[in-house]
């Protein structure tokens, strides 16, 4: 019995004492604890610049809102179709999750460092001001897609139902954390250095891209409260991306690329085509930037006895920009023509190209189109987050609101539409350009919105969210309707609200939901006024 | 040639010995009651010569000169032998056996008792129930066999079972029922990704346990309940499949005993075509007819020079070389909604752009293809050989087989391998001490599995993205004579690259896995009795593995989603390794002593340590391959992306104690605990106990005896399991991104992790009532349970605005309730001829009890298509969530004014659920002599499935449904041609008036076009109407058999010699699901209820042969 006691002991001994080993074996050997703050920014700056650059149909659908590309066979997204891909759950994710999360995280493990000496807490403190400033944007985006989103409650793990604030004060917050960020930052020290992969960690930088934001969110709202608009558009142009200056992430190559060239090329996929839209207004005003922003299709011809052309194969109809090829001094050279056309001489390639874009919303045959232009779909394609062109736009249009913003809105619209030549490499074409008539802001048709609305529009191709948001502003240029609707009214003016928003924050997102006058596609957000 | 005539004097021999023969009657009578037994079998030793005894008892059979004696056997009696003499008259007495009329029964720690005994359900299989029907992995023949089991396997060679009992009782956690052998858990990892899980693309790897050799099963019991299961702790709480393997016999009386068994098969299986696509055959390649759009400006379109005008095709090209533009097939659109078939229209199709073509440059006639997709599938083959060699001395037994699985599937260059050999031995050391030990390896090599999912998967182009007029066995011709990827789906005839599809047979050839998976499950035990009393057993064990997985995409090929967090990519290679191991020390102290006369008392006292250990690696070259076929890492264009490391390691300590007490032979109780400390809790909670009691009462011991009750027991137990959290629940990380330049990047990750879990707690409770009448004739068992899993340890679902996706929590109540049923009756029995029947039926009723606080609702997954699978309060675990219909207040489905229906703005809505109604299986067996016949029906009622097969396939317009005569009697496709008074021309119209009401209620009149993608399909639709029901009826197995009889081969060197012909899957009686079989899925686990491209079922049927010696 004694023996059997001993082995009684020995069997309880053992399985309650050999549990040291535990410990161990919950620490995940594989991922850290601990990582320095500067990684986790950078993250949040990659994730970003891929969400802008995007043109996933299950991440951004904004190039094709704007109606500078379209869908060729799937066309459900450019139908206004977020629901099937649960998009509105994707950018809130991207937001939220992937960035702001990595943000705040990063401002949580720079603000524990304990640095030593002056200017050590001098970079510590503009790396915190930077991060402000990068969380302001992100929360811009949200409103400009949403209208009203968490904020105040947001990015609280043990709050699980954050409440939805008003947009309006939110844009007001986040422009007095701006005006804090520009006080704050001093640039005669360094940041993040190389770990900022926008601008390598120069503060002068960012404390331009503060400003311009306080530009970008005082135009955004000028509709809806003209005199937080106003305030904040005359302090901060001053201090605002030049013409030629930029906020942009420069991708890498194949293993850090462009978003657009995982999406077009890596995909070896051809969703996407230009719209007629932005191709036909391209197209009427003999705008050459469309050499930069698209790739032509070329179509053969022959000349009949009397030297005419007998144009075979050309499909489409009304304008275009014809690029041919000058037998005499072997240029090639731009025309403009009506389609269907008869004659053109001067040329020895018989090889004309021209651009036409798809219906907008409809089934397009890839190859029967012109295309995205090569330069964009490179790996190496940057990102651009906000630059001078938009900047000027934003002043030009703040000027005929009557702002003080130190010049007029003809003098910005001209630096706007030059910065834009410029910076797609066609400086040479920008004088020639303004002084169409058609495009001379004292001779362009229609209302300073018309002009503006229009000129920013082309500005920024690739820019989708942009360019929709000063659409849905300016409400020009004219969209066209995909199959999908049958009137303008239907065309959306914001996302409708995370699908899981509704099922796991149910309480908030109703009450957000009838703050901002229904869950819909067509609700107008409060900046939104025409 | 000699075995043969060997036969052949056998038979002659027989048939001269029964010439002789002498007639000798008797009675048989109970020794209780001195009555007469009625239905004894009456058998002449050593033949199948045999009779019953009459309702009084009484027989009369006729035996050759030579016998020696007669066996009595009756269920419940005592069987017995009686030694002829010259006398013409036997009369006998048969001994009660009543208490052993179950027999025994294997339970949890291998514990052996009497099933009698016990307070809850167990139900059991031999080894041949299991392994009549030679697949790769055995679990799929457990089908239709086991109440409360649902066994669901898909089509894919090699793939996933999903074996779940009683419900599922965790939301997120593990739902899949233990294996375990000899007392070894066996490790049934999935190693699929959760792309692969959820539908995206990737391979199905198939589950662990598929390497238990079939050969080596002696019986398998399934215990279904806590009570059941408890001892076995936290893994166990989804029910255990025990399985005992068959073992060596010492020898008697001092003679070695060594037996061989060689058994052999080859099956073949065939795609049953009600589980394929049924296409439309009218219309070819494209979306819609929009391609040649150029109209003049009356809307007339503008025809080519010679007057033709195809809207359907393009006329953009100039193929041949001529000078004047071709009609092109728009080849890079994977649908069939394109020109109507019309073989006097020539036109340059796919195989019209390539040399090697017969048809390079060739406008060939408009035709659907001669060989679709049909053609492409092989019959698959499976050769299973085993030989085994078992036996034993007077202290010794061993056991060794070995069994070689050589499978062909389905499609091209498809094959698994598979090698198990084992090897078991035990040694009595001393009287009292025996030590047994078993080793088992096994090495599956597969080559060539099938894709799985949306992308990058054959199976789902054949059933979502196709053209009709491509002929699959040119597209084979093409691949085979130059090795190259010439796709029926290039870009146009000046960009040949495929434009989502590759040449399948390029795909098969070239882009094919790999993987091998060695694996080593052994134990060392001894058994030490101690007294009379106590016994010892101490067992070591292991189950290790190491796994590699090699997936290629070669050069040429078109860009899919591959490796490391799939990007796009044309070409690359990537590997997944995997070492699990797992080991348990195990101690058991076991006691058992009759107290009184009337009071038996056993009791144990035990320990089990487990650690287990998976270290992963998942690497892939990025952006393609630079030396076409050089599948190496190291062959990369870009730099890799990070790989994915895992590395997880677990402990576990359980200490258990139980007692089982016995009274007279009627009356049972059992009670158990046990506490486990986990490694994966927090300090603080990470011990926890929990007990169980189950009683029975055998009620037809202690009322009077009469004839037709043989057994009558109540059952009742109460049972808790804790379980512990998922390995890295606790403590927060970072994950890591690729390295930007030389730039780090670190994310917090979607989980957030907590660090105050508690163990979750399945409480259960279980009655049951088994009855037996007629001498075994007739029975039957039920079990009703109700098990209830509270502080589920859940990753929930929060708003991304918190900045996380989920947040572990103990939260949220699931309930099971169900009940099952076990029929068997023999309905005829002759000496010669023999019935069973064997019914088994099973309802569980889940419901989700509670979330955390108001949550409502939690998401399981989602799906492409805009499905989720959800727990959702109030509702059964699964309900498959996304839009639905609208729906007037009069019930009619609302249409929109432009003719399609209105769906719900939200994807939210219940539109179905995973769980079945009920399943049931029903085998019948007919013996007649060395015959036997059976079959097996299998059914699922009820249950739901997404098809995103139909999905999208309506809106390519591949299935025959999408080519119909609309209400004007005209094809649906048919342009719909207004009247100069707006009024439709009735004569040639196409389209159709959807069903339903305008909002204001008004009945719709609108017709809508039927020649593109939006009438059926996804695009105008909602999910709703593409949820089918799941249930079906089907003849799982039939089987065939014939044994040589004893008298003809008792003086060969045979001991038995059997044939079989079996079948399985051979017809699927009825099914709602269109197209598909409703069991085929993507994986085990808990998304199901959702399929995408899957393979098409096999009817299989082989041919084996078993010898003896």
């Amino acid at each position: 019995m004694k023996r059997l006691f001993f082995v009684i002991i020995i069997l309880l001994g053992i399985t309650t004492s050999c549990t040291k080993n535990f410990e161990d074996f919950n620490t995940d050997k594989k991922r850290p604890v601990e990582v320095p703050g500067e990684t986790l920014f950078a993250n949040a700056q990659k994730a970003l610049a891929d969400q802008e650059a995007s043109t996933s149909v299950n991440l951004n659908v904004w190039k094709l809102w704007a109606q500078q590309w379209t869908e060729t066979t799937y066309t459900d997204e450019a139908n206004y179709d977020i629901v099937n891909r649960n998009i509105a759950n994707s950018v809130f994710q991207v937001y939220y999750r992937n960035i702001l999360m990595d943000l705040r995280e990063a401002r949580l493990v720079i603000d524990a460092t304990v640095v030593d000496g002056t200017i050590a807490e001098t970079e510590k403190k503009n790396r915190l001001y930077i991060i402000d400033v990068l969380e302001v944007y992100c929360y811009a985006q949200l409103l400009e897609t949403f209208g009203d989103v968490p904020y105040t409650e947001a990015l609280d793990i043990n709050n699980i139902y954050p409440k939805y604030d008003d947009a309006l004060t939110v844009y007001k917050d986040l422009l007095t954390r701006l005006s804090a960020d520009v006080a704050g930052m001093d640039d005669s020290q360094g940041s993040f250095g190389d770990a900022d992969l926008y601008m390598g960690g120069d503060v002068a930088m960012w404390k331009k891209f503060a400003n311009s934001m306080k530009v970008r969110i005082g135009i955004t709202i000028a509709d809806g409260d003209n005199a937080t608009a106003k305030a904040a558009v005359e302090s901060g142009y001053a201090g605002a991306f030049a013409p030629d200056e930029s906020c942009r992430l420069v991708y890498l190559d194949a293993t850090n690329s462009n978003p657009l060239y995982q999406d077009m090329v890596q995909s070896g996929r051809d969703d996407f085509i230009p719209a007629n839209t932005i191709v036909d207004i391209m197209n009427g005003l003999f705008d050459t930037r469309i050499l930069a922003y698209f790739s032509a299709r070329g179509f053969s011809y022959e000349r009949n006895s009397n030297n005419q052309i007998i144009d075979t194969d050309l499909a489409g109809e009304g304008k275009c920009i014809l690029i041919y090829r000058d037998y005499l001094n072997d240029n090639d050279s731009l025309v403009q023509v009506n389609l269907p056309f008869t004659a053109l001489a001067k040329d020895s390639a018989n090889v004309f190209t021209y651009n036409i874009g798809g219906a907008y919303g409809e089934s397009s045959a890839f190859t029967q189109y012109s295309h995205v232009a090569a330069p964009i779909q490179e790996p190496i394609y940057p990102s651009i987050l906000i630059d001078g062109t938009e900047v000027s736009f934003y002043l030009a249009e703040a000027a005929e609101r009557g702002y003080s913003v130190g010049g007029t809105a003809a003098e910005y619209y001209n630096k706007g539409v030059t910065a834009s030549f410029t910076s797609w490499g066609l400086a040479g074409d920008a004088a020639a350009y303004l002084a169409k008539p058609e495009v001379a802001y004292t001779t362009a048709t229609g209302t300073w919105k018309q002009k503006i609305g229009l000129q920013a529009y082309l500005a920024y191709h690739v820019r989708g969210l942009v360019a929709y948001t000063t659409w849905r502003r300016l409400d020009f240029p004219i969209l066209n309707l995909p199959p999908s609707i049958t009137s303008y009214s239907e065309i959306p003016v914001r996302f409708t609200y995370p699908t899981r928003e509704q099922t796991i924050n149910g309480t908030n997102y109703a009450a957000a939901a009838s703050a901002i006058g229904g869950d819909e596609l067509t609700t107008k957000l409060f900046w939104d006024k025409f | 040639m000699r075995k043969l005539s060997f036969l052949l004097v056998m038979l002659l021999l027989t048939a001269m010995q029964v010439l002789a023969q002498r007639t000798i009657t008797g009675k048989v009578t109970s020794a209780d009651d001195g009555g007469g037994i009625p239905g004894v079998t009456v058998l002449v030793k050593g033949t199948s010569n045999g009779v019953l005894t009459d309702l009084d008892g009484k027989f009369s059979i006729s035996v050759p000169k030579d016998a020696t004696a007669l066996q009595f056997s009756f269920v419940g009696m005592k069987t017995q032998e009686v030694t002829l003499t010259t006398a013409n008259t036997v009369d006998v007495q048969m001994q009660s056996e009543a208490t052993n009329i179950e027999g025994v029964v294997v339970t949890a720690l291998g514990i052996t008792r009497d099933k009698k005994s016990l307070g809850y359900s167990t139900q059991e299989l031999s080894g041949d129930e299991i392994n009549n029907a030679k697949r790769t992995n055995f679990v799929d023949n457990l089908s239709g066999k086991l109440a409360g089991v649902q066994v669901k396997a898909n089509g894919n060679m090699g793939g996933s079972t999903n074996v779940v009992i009683r419900g599922s009782s965790s939301m997120t956690g593990n739902n899949q029922a233990l294996f375990v052998v000899d007392g070894v858990p066996i490790n049934n990892d999935n190693t699929n990704n959760a792309g692969q899980i959820s539908g995206r693309s990737g391979y199905d790897y198939g589950n662990a346990a598929a390497d238990i050799d079939p050969n080596d099963i002696e019986t398998m019991s399934v215990l279904k309940g806590a009570a059941a299961t408890a001892l076995y702790g936290s893994r166990a709480a989804n029910g255990v499949i025990v399985i005992t393997t068959k073992k060596g016999k010492s020898a008697v009386g001092g003679k070695k005993n060594i037996g061989v068994s060689i058994n052999s098969s080859i099956t073949t299986g065939m795609v049953d075509k009600s589980t394929f696509p049924k296409y439309q055959t009218n219309y070819g390649a494209g979306y819609g007819t929009y391609y040649y759009g150029p109209t003049d400006d009356n809307g007339n379109p503008i025809p080519d020079p010679s007057g033709n005008w195809y809207g359907g095709f393009e006329y953009v090209f100039d193929v041949n070389g001529d000078g004047v533009n071709d009609w092109t097939v728009p080849t890079y659109e994977d649908a069939s909604y394109g020109q109507k078939f019309d073989p006097s229209i020539l036109v340059f199709q796919w195989d019209s752009y390539d040399p090697a073509s017969p048809n390079y440059h060739k406008a060939t006639p408009w035709k659907v293809a001669d060989n679709g997709p049909i053609t492409f599938f092989d019959n698959s083959m499976n050769f299973t050989n085993s030989v085994e060699i078992a036996g034993g001395g007077e202290s010794t037994t061993f056991r060794l087989g070995y069994t070689n699985v050589d499978e062909k599937g389905i499609l091209p260059n498809s094959e698994i391998k598979k090698n198990s050999l084992t090897l078991n031995g035990s040694y009595d050391v001393l009287k009292n001490l025996t030590v047994s030990a078993n080793v088992n390896y096994v090495k599956t090599n597969g080559k060539g599995r099938n894709s799985t999912g949306y992308s990058d998967n054959i199976m789902s182009s054949f059933r979502q993205w196709m053209q009709t007029n491509v002929d699959y066995k040119m597209q084979k011709d093409l691949y085979e004579q130059t090795t190259r990827n010439i796709t029926w789906n290039p870009k146009n005839p000046e960009n040949l690259a495929p434009a989502y599809w590759d040449n399948p047979y390029w795909v098969r050839n070239q882009n094919y896995e790999t993987d091998t998976r060695d694996r080593i499950i052994g134990y060392t035990a001894v058994d030490w009795k101690i007294n009379d009393y106590f016994s010892l057993m101490g067992r070591y064990s292991i189950d290790t593995y190491t796994e590699l997985q090699e997936e290629r995409k070669a050069v040429g090929s078109g860009s899919g989603e591959f490796g490391v967090q799939r990007p796009d990519v044309t070409s690359g290679y990537s590997r997944f390794g995997k070492s699990f191991n797992e080991r348990n020390l195990d101690f058991l102290l076991k006691f058992n002593k009759n107290l009184t006369e009337d009071l038996n008392l056993s009791a144990l006292l035990g320990t089990n340590i487990r650690r287990s250990k998976v270290d992963q690696l998942y690497v892939s070259t990025n952006g393609g391959l630079i030396v076409p076929g050089q599948y190496s890492i190291g062959n990369s264009q870009s730099t890799i992306l990070a790989p994915e490391e895992l590395l997880n390691e677990i402990g576990v300590n359980g200490v258990f104690a139980g007692f089982s007490l016995g009274f007279k032979n009627f009356l049972f109780l059992d009670g158990n605990i046990r506490r486990d400390q986990s490694s994966t809790l927090p300090e603080a909670n990470n011990a926890y106990f929990y007990p169980s009691v189950s009683g029975s009462f055998l009620f037809s011991n202690v009322i009077p005896k009469n004839s037709w009750l043989n057994l009558g027991k109540v059952r009742l137990g109460y049972a808790q399991v804790g379980n512990d959290a998922p390995w890295g629940s606790i403590k927060d990380t970072y994950t890591q991104n690729t390295t930007f330049g030389t730039t780090a990047l670190f994310s917090v990750p979607s989980t957030k992790n907590n660090a105050d879990l508690k163990p979750e707690l399945t409480t259960s409770l279980e009655a049951g009532l088994e009855m037996k009448f007629f001498q075994g004739l007739l029975g039957f068992d039920v079990s009703l349970y109700k098990d209830n899993t509270v502080n589920q340890i859940l990753p929930v679902a929060v708003s991304t605005a918190t900045g996380y996706s989920s947040k572990y929590i103990n939260a949220g109540e699931m309930q099971n309730q169900g009940i099952e049923l076990m029929l068997f009756g023999t309905p005829v029995k002759s000496s010669d001829f023999q019935w069973d029947i064997t019914l088994n039926w099973a309802k569980n009723v889940n419901e989700v009890i509670s979330l955390d606080g108001d949550l409502k609702n939690l998401q399981i997954a989602s799906l492409q298509g805009g499905i989720s699978i959800n727990a959702r309060v109030g509702e059964p675990y699964g309900t498959i969530q996304g839009t639905d219909y609208l729906y007037h207040e009069n019930g009619q489905r609302i249409v929109k004014a432009n003719g399609y229906y209105a769906k719900t703005a939200t994807t939210d809505k219940i539109i179905g659920n995973i769980n079945p109604d009920w399943t049931g299986g029903i085998n019948n067996k007919f013996s007649y002599k060395d015959w036997s016949f059976s079959f097996l029906i299998d059914m699922q009622q009820g249950g739901s499935i997404f098809s995103l097969d139909m999905w999208y396939g309506m809106a390519t317009g591949l299935y025959a449904e999408t080519d119909y005569i609309n209400d004007l009697g005209n094809p649906v496709r048919n342009t719909i041609v207004y009247n100069e008074d707006g009024t439709v021309d009735e004569s040639t119209s196409g389209g159709t008036i959807l069903e339903g009401v305008l909002a204001d209620g008004t009945v719709n009149t609108k017709r809508v076009r039927g020649d593109n993608y939006a009438l059926q399909g996804y695009s105008q639709n909602p999910n709703s109407a593409f949820t089918y029901n799941a249930s079906y009826i089907k003849l799982r197995e039939a089987v065939l058999s014939y044994s040589l009889p004893k008298s003809l081969i008792e003086k060969s060197f045979f001991q038995g010699v059997s044939f079989s012909i079996v079948g399985s899957n051979l017809w699927i009686i009825s099914k709602d699901l269109p197209h598909a079989d409703p069991e085929a899925t993507q994986s085990s686990g808990n998304v199901q209820g959702w399929q995408s491209g899957v393979m098409p079922t096999t009817r299989n049927i082989g041919f084996s042969v078993n010898l003896q010696f």
